[in-house]
């Protein structure tokens, strides 16, 4: 397996984690049901409190269509289909920023975690490594 | 001329060895959509699967034995402390039909609070209920000065005037002026970490309970079932009573 191959499993592997972790947390914003915390105790006022929504729909929601162009991506990267790399590169670095925005609001607003959340920063954060590697990884590999 | 070198057969071979090269858009396809289904599979079986997990032995509404050993007896007591008659609640400040049956409890209290020993335990419904969490803190805040059961009963008496505005707290501060606590002391306790996670100690408790609405009672480890009336209810505790006695 080379490289590229490698980087772009380790993509499909990440957002298929991502994927789980926003689904069920879009599912639970739609009962009224409390979300069991594991490492931390801060899930259900973290993911109740306006920030975790826009307007009524939980912003889980748009990490899940996120995770999901990731995955679709990779997949079709795998099969020798490389259209839109740049486009979901972009999209992790939005990504990114918001992650950002949302760690902030943890620490320094609510000033409480949830395991959900920190999970999808580190996959977010994974997830752009991961692009920008491939990204240099294949800049130098044209140029050589 | 050899069949092989004819225009039309050159230019089918090229059509079934550019067939070859380029890949199959159904495979990545038919991958995604296994993708998308099985990572869907896993959150819906997370989210509708006890809590707990596979494999491990959570207690059953229906096995009662399990929820006694889950449920402890620590917490804002009331009522004799010694009894071995045990009620437990979960409750939610900001919950009308907690409100409701806090009525029951004190009834309950005042006759039977000798045989019986009464524990609220906090269940705040976050998700409905914008203030529930902020209550409890200010509950648990009073408690610090040893006024929990007032502040207990002042917000559910006046669950109306505060369940709904956008500053709870500073509401809860003129309660807990009226009470003649410590101001300076209940404004720091009320966002202090430790009340937080003696809350979210009790909720956790309640979900291993599996606590599925509010108000939720067990007598003596045992859920209690609805109650439609005050005589029902006032019977149920009565037999409980009884029956350990």
């Amino acid at each position: 397996m080379n490289k590229e191959t490698t980087i772009l499993w380790l993509l499909v592997v990440a957002s298929f984690v991502g994927v789980i972790d926003s689904a069920y947390i879009g599912l639970t914003s739609l009962s009224d049901t409390l979300i069991p915390c594991g490492l931390t105790l801060g899930c259900d006022e973290v993911l109740s409190s306006p920030y975790s929504h826009l307007g009524n729909v939980s912003i889980s929601w748009i990490g899940l269509l996120f995770y999901l162009s990731i995955a679709s991506n990779s997949i079709f990267g795998l099969s020798g289909f490389r259209k839109a790399f740049k486009i979901t590169l972009a999209a992790s670095a939005l990504a990114f920023l918001i992650t950002l925005y949302l760690l902030y609001i943890q620490i320094l607003v609510l000033q409480a975690f949830c395991d959900y959340c920190l999970l999808s920063a580190f996959l977010v954060i994974l997830i752009l490594g991961l692009q920008l590697k491939l990204y240099f990884w294949e800049k130098t590999e044209l140029s050589s | 001329m050899p069949k092989n070198t004819s225009p039309t057969g050159n230019r089918s071979r090229d059509r079934k060895r550019s067939k070859k090269k380029s890949p199959s858009i159904l495979t990545p396809v038919f991958l995604i959509i296994f993708f998308v289904v099985s990572a869907v599979g896993v959150a819906l079986y997370l989210k509708y699967s006890k809590p707990g997990g596979v494999g491990n032995q959570t207690p059953s509404i229906n096995n009662s034995s399990n929820i006694a050993s889950v449920l402890s007896t620590n917490g804002w007591t009331k009522g004799n402390g010694a009894a071995k008659a045990v009620l437990v609640e979960f409750g939610d400040f900001q919950c009308g039909a907690c409100a409701t049956a806090q009525l029951r409890i004190s009834k309950i209290t005042e006759q039977y609070g000798s045989r019986l020993k009464v524990v609220f335990k906090q269940y705040p419904m976050q998700r409905i209920h914008r203030n529930a969490m902020i209550a409890a803190q200010a509950a648990e805040a009073a408690g610090q000065q040893f006024k929990f059961w007032e502040m207990h009963d002042l917000l559910f008496e006046r669950q109306n005037r505060w369940a709904q505005v956008p500053d709870a707290h500073t509401i809860f501060l003129k309660y807990a002026s009226e009470l003649g606590l410590d101001l300076a002391r209940f404004k720091r306790d009320i966002w202090d970490s430790k009340i937080k996670e003696k809350i979210y100690r009790d909720v956790m408790e309640g979900q291993i309970a599996q606590v599925q609405s509010v108000p939720a009672f067990f007598l003596n480890g045992k859920p209690l079932r609805n109650a439609r009336d005050d005589a029902e209810f006032e019977n149920l505790i009565l037999e409980g009573i009884q029956s350990i006695q």
